[in-house]
């Protein structure tokens, strides 16, 4: 038995020298202006725009940003805390941003702006602020719906006629449904002070969902190829789904009132450029860029010093109700609740 | 003597990195679960045997995996042996494409899938058309769904190793069999199957771990199934930490048992390969069967490629329009256009190729060493070493990606001053820790299966401990590890729950680039971003397909 010698190895080895090259290329392109790193949900899009406006207003600088959920930028941040890496969050929830911050990560700052935005929609030791209000909506397949039929309150959810019709995103992992999940259950507290009432309205609801998806993605796309055809989600992505991805979709308001999502802002502590920071707190919530975020990516402004004239067509004509959410009572329950729902009503009634 | 020093050098690199990348890293994970409100505690451990949910969420973790292994196993290996022993047309284009579901690319792969067999899916409702059924026969959902979406992701596993494998088999001992009058049954279950042990051992394995350790299936296609990642994920959303972590170390004790019990009496494999590689590729005559094993071909390869075609088919598809069709109403070029015209398209390409390049790569290097420790040595604390260098395959992505992360953020004692978090570096280290199991077990098998008596009379004729590496035991086993090489390569380039923790700007791999364009509904340039990504894997994948092969060339 003859084993020929391996001509191939000096081969690998001249591979692995090549992709060594490369890497050192690779760690070359860096850019010597002083850089801003910016994390958000808010999407590429938006996040293109505002670099490219903001660099233009400071030419010194360079904007980076990582385009992560809201849940994995609180898991980032949070891990970074001893090696702070990013100076801005730009983008949660309300609970999301209080949580981080009793976490002790945020830099107090108190904007321009601050009195501008209504109660309960900041952080009362300035360690972020409200943003954007964005309404939970009712969304459906503007083709499979008919005109008589569409839902127009919480309520009309529970018509059995929807049986089976109803999809929605899995409220566990969504800030958005754990939201409304928190909303049905805060409307009836008052009653005897128990989530009960709430429990059993979840358990309508869910006697009439097929399915619960993982993502808003996937719930759009399946809403527009009629796995399902009602739905609940957040007025930004319907929007945005409709307008530019021209998705076959409408949404209604609720007409008894709809909880609006506060998105914040906020300081990362320990970033090193501290002012640089506070420049684009303040830039991309000046009125101009406000309307710009309004216009192209449908989200509404929290500033109440905004001329309402300039605000896009499609947000001056819809008519909002907020409904009112005791903050306190939603964050210290609604892991219990998500829990409880999790175990006893998800899928008990369906099958 | 000499050799002693240069084992005991091999032992120590492997110690180091396992020590520092491995066990301190993960040990935090035991030490947080024994924890509760910042105070030692086993009321964790009290929470999981209390929740029939986590009970329940075990069990179906355990069995599910243990009907993927053996759903792979027996798909995986027929038709490797299938490929290897036959000659029949289109032979070499089913053995090529076979293991192409590894390919598939993350998130945009899983949107493909539900546009194929989702309920609203090409074949759906092909099928329900067909029948006029008001609603399709199936629903892309439960158990069912997430062992099919399993099997089809990890039969790839069994399929390479056990082709490898073949590849180097001693056949003269199934013709011996065989002149002795052995029934083809008896072949098979006495001979062939004992031989092929160390390849299945090492792809169970792999298919196990990852099948208990899978996300992205239960995730997407449980319809609620409840399942231990799912309950690791929920905590982890909850803040509840600590409990996460106590879950994740119940899940590892039980990959762990099965790597035990798996590789519990490892006895020298009888009548080890020579080497001597003389197939005797039956060419079938009867006209009856050839057309079978074609047609049982077309299907397989069929149902293999159903899943990329479909993203091809999202690829070209015009965002929105393709809602109620069985296929795309109109096609555009749009989606590459986009894509190709941004300025950045070429750079989370560009780094996923780097960095999982580096980490397969080094993998390969490392591997060569341990699994030449872990199968021809046996010193104190192997079988640690062992299970250490597979924990991170063991662990959910996040799970490892968060610990690692917490370790290397600011300088300690025991990470010996080194901070990655912020870093490129941190990428393809975790690519590198993630997929050696890959490399390392691929290795083994084929270094298992080999004949030790090869080195032996290599020593004995003179030939010094180097030379007899270079010349005898590396080339028998550069096979196996350039395949399994191949295969952590095309891991890492499809890799996103670890990355998406600790990505910076200048290392944002191709996984991310999708998950961002699919936060912006772009379904069409996630796609056009998938189908560059299986393009590059399945290059990658032939290439190794041919080194490996020019690796053994034995006359």
């Amino acid at each position: 038995m003859v084993i020929k010698p391996i001509k191939k190895f000096g081969k690998y080895i001249s591979l692995l020298v090549i992709f060594f090259t490369f890497l050192s290329f690779a760690n070359c392109k860096k850019d010597s202006r002083p850089s801003l790193l910016i994390y958000s949900p808010h999407g590429t899009e938006l996040l293109e725009v505002m670099k490219a406006r903001f660099e233009e207003k400071y030419p010194n600088i360079t904007v980076r940003f990582l385009d992560l959920s809201s849940q994995e930028i609180y898991d980032r941040v949070k891990l970074e805390r001893s090696n702070v890496q990013a100076d801005i969050w730009w983008g949660a929830s309300a609970i999301t941003f209080s949580r981080a911050a009793e976490e002790g990560l945020f830099e107090p700052y108190r904007p321009s702006w601050a009195d501008k935005i209504p109660e309960n929609s900041y952080d009362s030791q300035d360690r972020w602020y409200g943003t954007f209000q964005t309404p939970e909506v009712i969304v459906y397949n503007q083709a499979a719906v008919q005109n008589e039929e569409i839902p127009k309150d919480w309520d009309d959810l529970l018509d059995t006629k929807w049986k089976g019709r109803l999809i929605i995103r899995d409220p566990v992992r969504s800030d958005t449904m754990r939201t409304i999940f928190g909303a049905m259950i805060l409307r009836q507290w008052h009653v005897d002070q128990k989530p009960e009432a709430g429990y059993d309205w979840l358990r309508k609801l869910d006697a009439n969902t097929r399915e619960y998806t993982v993502d808003g993605t996937v719930l759009l796309q399946k809403l527009a190829r009629q796995e399902g055809v009602v739905s609940l989600w957040d007025l930004p992505d319907v929007a945005s789904a409709i307008n530019r991805q021209k998705l076959p979709l409408a949404f209604s308001i609720p007409s008894s009132g709809t909880p609006l999502v506060i998105d914040g802002i906020a300081i990362i502590k320990g970033t090193p450029q501290l002012k640089l920071a506070q420049d684009f707190y303040e830039f991309v919530n000046t009125e101009e860029n406000l309307l710009i975020a309004a216009r192209d990516f449908y989200h509404p402004p929290l500033r109440t010093d905004i001329d309402k004239t300039k605000l896009p067509e499609w947000l001056s004509k819809i008519d909002i109700k907020p409904m009112p959410l005791d903050q306190e009572l939603y964050k210290n329950n609604i892991q219990d609740w998500m829990r409880y729902w999790d175990s006893q009503i998800r899928n008990q009634n369906n099958r | 003597m000499r050799d002693k020093s240069i084992f005991t050098l091999f032992l120590v690199i492997v110690c180091f990195v396992v020590t520092w990348g491995v066990f301190y890293p993960n040990f935090s994970i035991l030490i947080t679960s024994f924890q509760y409100k910042e105070n030692w505690s086993l009321a964790n451990y009290q929470e999981i045997i209390s929740s029939s949910l986590i009970l329940r969420s075990t069990w179906n973790s355990l069995y599910l995996s243990v009907l993927t292994v053996i759903g792979s196993a027996i798909i995986g290996t027929s038709m490797a042996i299938l490929f290897h022993f036959l000659e029949f047309p289109g032979r070499k284009v089913f053995a090529a494409l076979a293991p192409l579901p590894l390919l598939m690319p993350p998130l945009i792969g899983v949107i493909a899938f539900i546009f194929l067999y989702g309920e609203s899916g090409i074949l759906s409702r092909t099928v329900a058309r067909t029948l006029a059924l008001s609603a399709p026969p199936w629903r892309l959902n439960g158990p069912e769904a997430i062992l099919g979406v399993h099997i089809y992701s990890f039969y790839a596993f069994f399929y390479t190793f056990v082709s490898t494998s073949l590849k180097q088999l001693d056949y003269s001992l199934l013709d011996a069999a065989r002149s002795l009058g052995a029934r083809p049954s008896q072949v098979f279950f006495r001979i062939l199957l004992p031989l092929l042990r160390p390849a299945l051992i090492g792809a169970s394995l792999l298919t196990f771990m990852n099948s208990m350790a899978s996300f992205s299936a239960p995730y997407l296609f449980g319809g609620g199934t409840p399942m231990l990642t799912l309950q690791i994920f929920n905590a982890k959303v909850n803040s509840q930490w600590e409990l996460a972590m106590a879950e994740s170390v119940i899940l590892a004790f039980i990959s762990i048992v099965a790597l035990l019990l798996l590789t519990r009496n490892q006895e020298k494999t009888i009548g080890g390969s020579k080497g001597v590689s003389l197939t005797s590729r039956h060419t079938i005559e009867n006209p009856i069967l050839k057309t079978l094993l074609l047609f049982i071909g077309i299907i397989a390869v069929t149902i293999i490629l159903l899943p990329p075609l479909t993203l091809l088919l999202i690829s070209f598809a015009e965002d929105g329009k393709w809602t109620m069709e069985i296929l795309p109403p109109s096609y555009t070029m749009a989606n590459y256009l986009k894509v190709f015209s941004s300025q950045n398209f070429l750079e989370p390409i560009y780094n996923s190729l780097i960095m999982s390049a580096l980490g397969a790569g080094v993998a390969l290097l490392f591997a060569l060493p341990a699994s030449y420790l872990f199968t021809r040595t046996s010193f104190f604390g192997q079988k640690a070493l062992v299970i250490l260098t597979m924990v991170p395959w063991a662990l959910p992505g996040t799970v490892l990606g968060i610990s690692f992360a917490a370790s290397f953020n600011s300088p300690k004692f025991f990470n010996a001053g080194i901070v990655l978090v912020g870093t490129f570096w941190i990428l393809p280290i975790l690519y590198f820790l993630r997929t050696l199991p890959l490399v390392l077990r691929s290795t083994q098998a084929n270094l298992e299966q080999m004949d030790e008596n090869l080195e032996n009379a290599s020593r004995s004729l003179g030939a010094s401990f180097f030379y007899t590496l270079r010349k005898i035991t590396i080339p028998l086993i550069l096979p196996g590890a350039i395949s399994g090489t191949a295969l952590a390569f095309a891991t890492a380039m499809g890799e996103f729950v670890t990355s998406v923790i600790v990505y910076v700007p200048n290392s944002r791999p191709i996984s991310i680039e999708i998950a961002s364009q699919l936060r912006a509904f772009h379904l069409g340039n996630a796609a056009v971003y998938g189908v560059l990504l299986t393009i590059i894997i399945a290059i990658s994948l032939i290439i190794g397909r041919r080194l490996a092969s020019s690796g053994s060339n034995y006359t």
